[in-house]
């Protein structure tokens, strides 16, 4: 008896930890959590603007079972309101106007009634209300000892075609909340972080001659030509340190995966395939996986840097033509119907390398660019859906997607 | 070049850094600290039509384009793009970047003009594709469709150096409705003459 419950929990522990299994049902029920508000200043709209941000950003912590009615109770109150009297856990905030407009949060958790957390926050603007959203659920998702959302924190960046040959490259939150138009006019796609503290970022132009890849400096505003090339130029990826880029380019028209060193601006190419190689990632420090249509369609393959040989690593799906790796997985995107034009024609799967099972992540639309988080706890996608551009967050561990949809334009490439 | 309007975030968005210390830890009601959080500064570094703090190459470019603006007068612009309206567009397969039969006398079409009354000018393909996709691997498909062109013109006569290539991607779309008929019209590839 004692050896079959110790193999039973053997093998629940290795599959405890695997993305790639899809939790179904949990047998716990998560906490509730009611949400109060108790601002003086400020009009109702923008208090209710507040109170749906945050309860956008406490459900998709995912650890919360969060309600949204919407209930007024003044701050200084011992006792949570009669009718959360029976929930877990209760927020009460209180949002006031301080000196030069700035805005002043102050926050109280409770657990049964009792208030085991409080802390204040401060902004200088009202408008940017959502990162002290943000901040408060990373907070309380600390506080409750859950997996970091660091991710949370992150700043995306994307580029949204406006019109024919028409882009802008803006830099927002993770839920499109705040957006700031960083690059307006021309044609300008693929942004991508430059280094950890995304404090600069790569694009490309297709305003010159030839396709051009361009260095931001954010702080002093600079603008730099990085190498241009012939047909098409793309960061794909950056390295950890931000010392190398993974591009693609097609310097003689043929589109092909190049390394290049930031420090001494030369170039090394990575595949010599005569048909299409593009958006490689980096697997490890000395290997990438990367997209290429050598078997007739595009695929995932991987392959060590400097080597010849390349490895197929998805079986599944008929069109896989964007991945993104974080060890030992990988999200693709698929077209799994084989109907070119059906509706559910693009859909992003999970596989790890370790072992042979499939998870699909989505299920309607086209959905495509899945980048992991820095952790591997999220993956951050884009989902066009019925002429609707948003981007999704997947919480792998929670099996939870949400999203965020774009106010106008239609999302081209995007980074976190 | 096109306007750009860059502006800085100057430490936009860093203000989460500060925010909250990471420990998770219960606050005495007496001594709650006030986070300051720095604000999102949203500077304007350059205005409409210049770049500021660009390096010299970006404002070589910013040079060329304001003669080409200045050329757009000229009657030998007029020229030029009467005579680009004379080319045609060479049109693809779903997912395909091989020149279809009913395609090539549309090439060799352009061909004979590219070699003729276009002799003066280089020629850009632009390589495009429908909305199936909007990732690295559309923009290829966009750019090999280019190349296929180059190809069957150089094989007509051209010479490959006059021709540069450009992929678009997805995002140059012809022809905006949800149709079959309408996706095929986007993949596509365009010729435009440059001086």
């Amino acid at each position: 008896m004692k050896f079959f419950l110790s193999l039973l929990l053997l093998i629940s522990m290795s599959y405890a930890t695997d993305s790639t299994i899809e939790v179904i049902k949990k047998v716990e029920a998560l906490p509730s959590l009611s949400i109060e508000d108790s601002s003086v200043d400020y009009n109702d709209t923008f208090k209710l603007e507040f109170f749906k941000t945050l309860v956008a950003d406490m459900n998709v912590i995912s650890i919360f079972n969060v309600d949204r009615h919407y209930r007024l109770v003044k701050y200084e109150d011992t006792n949570v309101i009669v009718e959360n009297k029976d929930v877990n856990y209760v927020l009460r905030y209180k949002m006031s106007e301080g000196d030069g407009s700035s805005l002043n949060i102050s926050i109280k958790l409770f657990k049964a009634g009792e208030e085991v957390l409080a802390k204040n926050y401060k902004v200088n603007r009202q408008d940017i209300f959502m990162f002290v959203s943000h901040t408060i659920a990373y907070d309380i998702n600390e506080f409750m000892g859950e997996s970091s959302v660091e991710w949370m924190k992150r700043k995306v960046i994307f580029s949204r075609i406006v019109a024919p040959k028409k882009s802008e490259i803006v830099i927002s939150d993770y839920t499109l909340s705040y957006q700031h138009a960083i690059i307006k006019g021309g044609f300008n796609v693929f942004p991508k972080w430059a280094n950890k503290e995304q404090n600069s970022f790569y694009y490309t132009t297709l305003d010159t001659e030839k396709p051009t890849l361009k260095f931001v400096d954010i702080k002093t505003a600079q603008i730099q030509s990085v190498i241009s090339s012939d047909g098409m130029i793309v960061c794909s990826d950056v390295s950890e340190n931000a010392d190398k880029l993974l591009l693609t380019m097609a310097i003689d028209g043929q589109p092909d995966i190049y390394i290049y060193d930031v420090n001494t601006k030369q170039y090394v190419r990575e595949t010599k395939y005569k048909g299409i190689d593009v958006g490689a990632h980096f697997k490890d420090k000395d290997s990438i996986v990367f997209i290429s249509d050598r078997l007739g369609s595009p695929n995932v393959f991987f392959k060590k840097i400097g080597k010849e040989e390349v490895d197929q690593m998805v079986y599944y799906g008929l069109n896989n033509s964007a991945c993104s790796a974080h060890g030992q997985y990988i999200v693709y995107k698929a077209r799994e119907s084989s109907n070119v034009f059906s509706k559910n024609t693009f859909n992003l799967h999970l596989i790890s390398t370790e072992t042979d099972f499939i998870r699909r992540l989505t299920a309607t639309g086209v959905n495509e660019f899945p980048k992991f988080s820095d952790d591997g706890d999220a993956i951050l996608f884009i989902k066009n859906y019925k002429a609707q551009s948003s981007i999704g967050i997947i919480r792998l561990n929670h099996n939870k997607n949400y999203l965020f949809p774009l106010k106008y334009g239609k999302l081209q490439a995007m980074d976190w | 070049m096109k306007s750009i309007v860059l502006s800085g975030v100057v430490a936009s968005l860093l203000f989460f850094s500060g925010c909250s210390d990471k420990s998770p830890a219960v606050d005495e009601m007496a001594q709650v600290p006030t986070q300051e959080v720095k604000a999102v500064e949203t500077e304007t570094v350059s205005s409409e039509n210049s770049v500021v703090n660009a390096t010299s190459e970006d404002i070589a470019v910013s040079d060329s384009s304001s003669s080409e603006s200045v050329g757009n007068n000229t009657d030998s612009q007029l020229s030029m793009s009467d005579i680009e309206s004379t080319l045609t567009t060479v049109y693809f397969d779903f997912d395909k970047f091989n020149i279809k039969p009913e395609m090539q006398s549309n090439i060799s079409t352009d061909a004979k003009i590219v070699t003729s009354s276009a002799s003066a000018y280089n020629i850009k393909l632009e390589g495009n594709c429908d909305e199936w996709g909007s990732d690295e691997y559309n923009f290829a498909l966009g750019l090999k469709r280019a190349d296929s062109v180059k190809k069957s013109l150089t094989a007509e006569g051209v010479d490959a150096s006059r021709i540069v290539m450009v992929s678009y991607g997805e995002s140059n779309p012809a022809c905006h409705d949800k149709t079959q008929e309408c996706w095929s019209k986007n993949r596509r590839v365009d010729f435009s003459l440059l001086p």
